[in-house]
C-alpha cells in the first residue's frame, strides 16, 4: 500500500466519522415516569376551611335548657296524636348515629353491629316507647347531614355526639344534656404540641359540619383547618402524616387514642361541648317524653352503666337544665 | 473531440434504427415487459406484506393487549366489590371472599405487565400505565392496613377501606378504562388497515395484463401468428398472480369486516361484565353506609340502566344462550335487589345484608354471581371467535407473498422466451 493511498483512506474514514457523528438519533421511548408521587387521602377532603361563626362564642340564648318533661307514659301505650304514638304505630324508631366514632357509635367490625355510648342511649329511648330496645333502625349519618336529616324527617332522632348551640335550637329541639364533653387536641406521642395555642399554622383535622371544625377554624392561634367526612378519616390523615393533629370532643379523641397507642390527647379542654339527642323542630311532645326518660336514666344508675360500659368510671351525670 | 461526437451521433444512430426496426422493437418489448413484471410483482408482494403484517400485529399485539387491558379493568373493579363485600360480611372474611381478591390482585398485575409492555407503542396511555402500575400497590397496601385493623376491631379499619375504595374509584378504574378504551381502539384500527379493499393489487396486476395483451397483438400483427406460447404463459402466470391476490385479500377484507364486529361484540360483553361489577360494588356499598348511601344506589340505578342497554345490545347480535341466561340473570338479580332494598328501607338491616351476601338462591350474591359466570362464557367464545376470526384471515395470506414472487419472475420468463423465440428469426 502507498502512501498516498493510505491517507486518502484516513481522509475517507474521517469523513464517515464526520457524517455518522454530526447526526444524533435519540432514543424515541418516554420516560419510566413515577416521578410524582400522589399520597392516597381519604376522600372529600377539605383544606383551610373560613371560620363559620358557629363556633361557641358568647351564646345568644340558654342552649343547654331543654323542654320541662310532663311524665312518662308506660311502654307500649303512647299517648294518642303525639308523635311517639306515630313511632310506636310505625313499629320502629329511626336513629340516625355515627359508625365510626369509636366508643361513641361505631361499627363493631366483628359482629358488624353497631354499638357505643350513643347507641345505647338510643336503645333506651326505643325500650321507652316500645319496652323493646331492639326495635330501632339506624341510619348512619355524617357530622354535615345530621339537621338536614331531621328537617326531612328522614330519622326520628338524632344521637350522635352532637353539640347542643343556639345556631342548632333555630333548626331542630335538643333534649337536655346527657353527656358534658370539651374539646381538646390529639396528636402523634412523638408531637411537642400541648395544645391548641401551639397549632399555629399547623394541619388541623375535623369533620366537615361538626362544632369541632367551628372552634379549629375559629382559634386564635391560626391552625389550618382540614375537613373529612367522617371522624376515622382524620385518624387516617394523622397516620398518614398528613395532618399534624386532630382537634374535637375529648370522647371522640379517646376513642382514636384507644385505636393508635402512639397518640396522645393534650391540652385541657377548650370548650365546653354538652351533647343532646336532636329531634326535628316541631317535635315538643317526643322532646318532654325523652327528657323524662332521660331524668329516670340518670336517677335509676342506667346511664351510670352505660358510661362504665365505653367510658369508664362514670362521674355524676350532667343536670338537667329546663326552659319552661 | 470531433470524433467522440460522430461516435456519439454514430450511437445515437444506431440505437435509434435499432428502434425502428423489428427486432428493436421486440427487445424493447420484451425489456419493458421484464421491467413491468418485476415492478408489479415487487408491489403487489410489498402490499400483500403490508396486509400481512396489519394482521400479526392484530393477532399478536394488539388483540392480546386489548385482552390485557379489559383483564386490568374488570379484575380491579372485581377487587373493589370484593372488599366492599368482605367488609360488610362482618367478622374475619372468609376464604372464599379473600381468594377471590387475591386472584383479581394478581390478575390485575400480571394483565398490567402484559399491557405495559408496549407502552412505547402508545405514548398515550403512558399516564394512565403508570397512574396503574404506580398506585395498584397503594391500593393493595391500603387494603391490607385496613384488614389489619378490622381484626383488632378498630373502626378506622373501615375507614381506611373507604380510602383504598376512592382510590380505586377516583384513579384506577380511570385509567383501566383509558387504557382499555385505547387498546380496543387499537384493535378496530388495525382491523381497518388489514381490510382495506386491496384496489391497488387489483389495478398494477389488471395494468401488468393489459400490456401482455398489447405486447401479443403487436406480435400478432407482425408475424400473422394468432398466439405466442411465452406470452400467453406469461398472461397465464399474471392472471394466476392476479386472482390469487384478490381472492386472499377479499377473504381477509371479509374476515376483517366479520373481525369488526366480533370486535364489537366482545367491547359490548366486556363493558357488560364491568357493569355487574360495578353494580354490585355499589350495591354493597349502599349497605355499608347503612341509610346514607342513596348516593351509591343511584349510581347502583344508573349502572344497572347502562347494564340492561348493553345486554340488550349482546341480544341484537345472534344471541348466544349464555346471553339469554345473562338476561334472565340479570332480572333475577334486579328483583333480589329490590328485596334487599326494600328490608333495608323497613329497617331490616341483617335481613337486607343476608339477602345482598347469602348464598339462597333467591339472593342477590347467587344472582350476581351466575350473572357473571354467564357473561364470562359469552365473552370467552367471542374472544374465541375473533381470534379464530383473525387466524383465519392471517391463514388466507399465507404463502401469498412468495407465489407473487414465483409468478412475477415466471411472467417476466416467460414473456422473454417467448419473444426471444421471435427474435431469433430476425438473426
Amino acid at each position: 500500500m502507498t502512501g498516498r493511498r493510505s491517507g486518502g483512506v484516513i481522509a475517507f474514514a474521517a469523513v464517515l466519522a464526520l457524517v455518522t457523528g454530526c447526526a444524533p438519533v435519540p432514543s424515541g421511548a418516554p420516560g419510566i415516569g413515577g416521578g410524582s408521587v400522589v399520597p392516597p387521602r381519604p376522600a372529600d377532603v377539605t383544606e383551610s376551611v373560613v371560620p363559620s361563626g358557629t363556633a361557641a362564642g358568647p351564646e345568644s340564648c340558654d342552649a343547654t335548657a331543654s323542654l320541662r318533661p310532663v311524665g312518662l307514659p308506660p311502654a307500649g301505650q303512647m299517648p294518642d296524636g303525639s308523635r311517639m304514638k306515630v313511632i310506636q304505630d310505625r313499629g320502629r324508631l329511626i336513629v340516625g348515629v355515627d359508625q365510626n366514632t369509636y366508643l361513641m357509635g361505631f361499627r363493631n367490625p366483628f359482629s358488624g353491629e353497631l354499638e357505643g355510648f350513643d347507641v345505647d342511649m338510643a336503645r333506651e329511648v326505643a325500650r321507652a316507647v316500645f319496652g323493646d330496645p331492639t326495635r330501632i333502625q339506624f341510619k348512619v349519618l355524617t357530622s354535615e347531614a345530621r339537621i338536614p336529616a331531621l328537617e326531612d324527617r328522614q330519622v326520628d332522632i338524632v344521637v350522635r355526639t352532637m353539640t347542643v348551640n343556639c345556631e342548632r335550637w333555630q333548626k331542630v329541639s335538643f333534649s337536655t344534656i346527657y353527656y358534658q364533653a370539651g374539646q381538646r387536641v390529639l396528636v402523634p406521642s412523638t408531637s411537642d404540641v400541648t395544645g391548641i395555642e401551639s397549632l399555629g399554622g399547623r394541619r388541623v383535622c375535623a369533620t366537615k359540619g361538626s362544632s369541632s371544625l367551628a372552634n379549629v377554624a375559629d382559634a386564635p392561634s391560626e391552625p389550618i383547618a382540614v375537613s373529612v367526612p367522617n371522624w376515622t378519616d382524620c385518624l387516617v390523615m394523622l397516620q398518614q402524616g398528613q395532618v399534624d393533629a386532630i382537634s374535637t370532643d375529648d370522647t371522640i379523641l379517646a376513642g382514636f387514642a384507644a385505636q393508635d397507642p402512639y397518640t396522645k390527647i393534650v391540652g385541657p379542654p377548650f370548650t365546653a361541648e354538652p351533647y343532646g339527642m336532636a329531634f326535628p323542630k316541631q317535635d315538643e311532645d317526643f322532646v318532654r317524653f325523652v327528657n323524662a326518660l332521660l331524668e329516670r336514666l340518670r336517677a335509676d344508675g342506667t346511664w351510670a352503666s352505660i358510661h362504665r360500659r365505653w367510658l369508664g368510671t362514670p362521674p355524676a351525670p350532667p343536670v338537667a337544665a329546663y326552659r319552661d | 473531440m470531433l470524433v467522440e461526437a460522430q461516435r456519439n451521433r454514430g450511437v445515437v444512430r444506431r440505437v435509434t434504427g435499432l428502434a425502428r426496426s423489428t427486432p428493436g422493437r421486440l427487445s424493447l418489448v420484451a425489456l419493458l415487459l421484464i421491467v413491468a413484471s418485476l415492478l408489479v410483482g415487487a408491489l403487489t408482494a410489498v402490499a400483500v406484506q403490508r396486509r400481512s403484517a396489519a394482521l400479526e400485529v392484530l393477532a399478536d399485539r394488539s388483540e392480546p393487549l386489548a385482552f390485557a387491558a379489559q383483564e386490568v379493568y374488570r379484575s380491579m373493579a372485581d377487587a373493589d366489590a370484593t372488599a366492599a363485600s368482605a367488609f360488610l360480611s362482618g367478622g374475619v372474611e372468609s376464604a372464599d371472599l379473600r381468594r377471590r381478591y387475591e386472584a383479581d390482585v394478581a390478575k390485575a398485575a400480571a394483565a398490567l405487565s402484559t399491557a405495559t409492555g408496549e407502552i412505547t407503542r402508545s405514548p398515550e396511555l403512558s399516564t394512565a400505565l403508570s397512574t396503574l402500575s404506580g398506585q395498584l400497590p397503594v391500593y393493595t397496601g391500603l387494603v391490607e392496613t385496613a384488614r389489619a385493623h378490622n381484626r383488632q376491631g378498630n373502626p378506622v379499619g373501615a375507614a381506611y377501606l373507604r380510602e383504598a375504595s376512592d382510590l380505586m374509584r377516583s384513579r384506577l378504574l380511570p385509567a383501566a378504562q383509558e387504557l382499555y378504551r385505547v387498546e380496543t381502539r387499537n384493535v378496530v384500527r388495525d382491523l381497518e388497515d388489514a381490510g382495506a379493499w386491496p384496489w391497488l393489487e387489483a389495478l398494477l396486476g389488471t395494468l401488468l395484463l393489459a400490456a401482455l395483451v398489447m405486447a401479443q397483438r403487436y406480435l400478432t400483427r407482425r408475424t400473422n401468428r394468432v398466439f405466442n406460447v411465452g406470452l400467453v404463459a406469461a398472461s397465464v402466470a399474471c392472471v394466476v398472480s392476479l386472482l390469487w391476490v384478490l381472492v386472499a385479500s377479499l377473504v381477509v377484507v371479509s374476515d376483517a369486516s366479520a373481525g369488526k364486529d366480533g370486535a364489537a361484540a366482545v367491547d359490548v360483553l366486556a363493558r357488560a361484565r364491568i357493569a355487574t361489577l360495578t353494580a354490585r360494588g355499589n350495591e354493597m356499598l349502599t349497605l355499608v353506609s347503612r341509610g346514607s348511601g342513596t348516593l351509591y344506589e343511584k349510581r347502583y340505578a344508573e349502572v344497572s340502566g347502562e347494564l340492561k342497554g348493553l345486554l340488550d345490545q349482546a341480544g341484537h347480535q345472534p344471541p348466544t344462550s349464555a346471553v339469554r341466561q345473562a338476561g334472565d340473570h340479570y332480572e333475577q338479580w334486579q328483583q333480589a335487589h329490590a328485596k334487599v332494598r326494600e328490608a333495608d328501607e323497613k329497617g331490616e338491616y341483617t335481613t337486607a345484608v343476608g339477602l345482598a351476601l347469602g348464598s339462597d338462591a333467591g339472593g342477590a350474591a347467587v344472582a350476581f354471581d351466575k350473572l357473571g359466570a354467564d357473561l364470562v362464557e359469552a365473552l370467552g367464545r367471542s374472544r374465541a371467535e375473533l381470534t379464530d376470526t383473525i387466524a383465519g384471515a392471517r391463514g388466507a395470506l399465507s404463502g401469498a407473498v412468495p407465489v407473487v414472487v414465483l409468478l412475477a419472475l415466471l411472467t417476466a420468463a416467460a414473456s422473454t422466451a417467448g419473444l426471444w423465440q421471435r427474435l431469433k428469426e430476425y438473426r
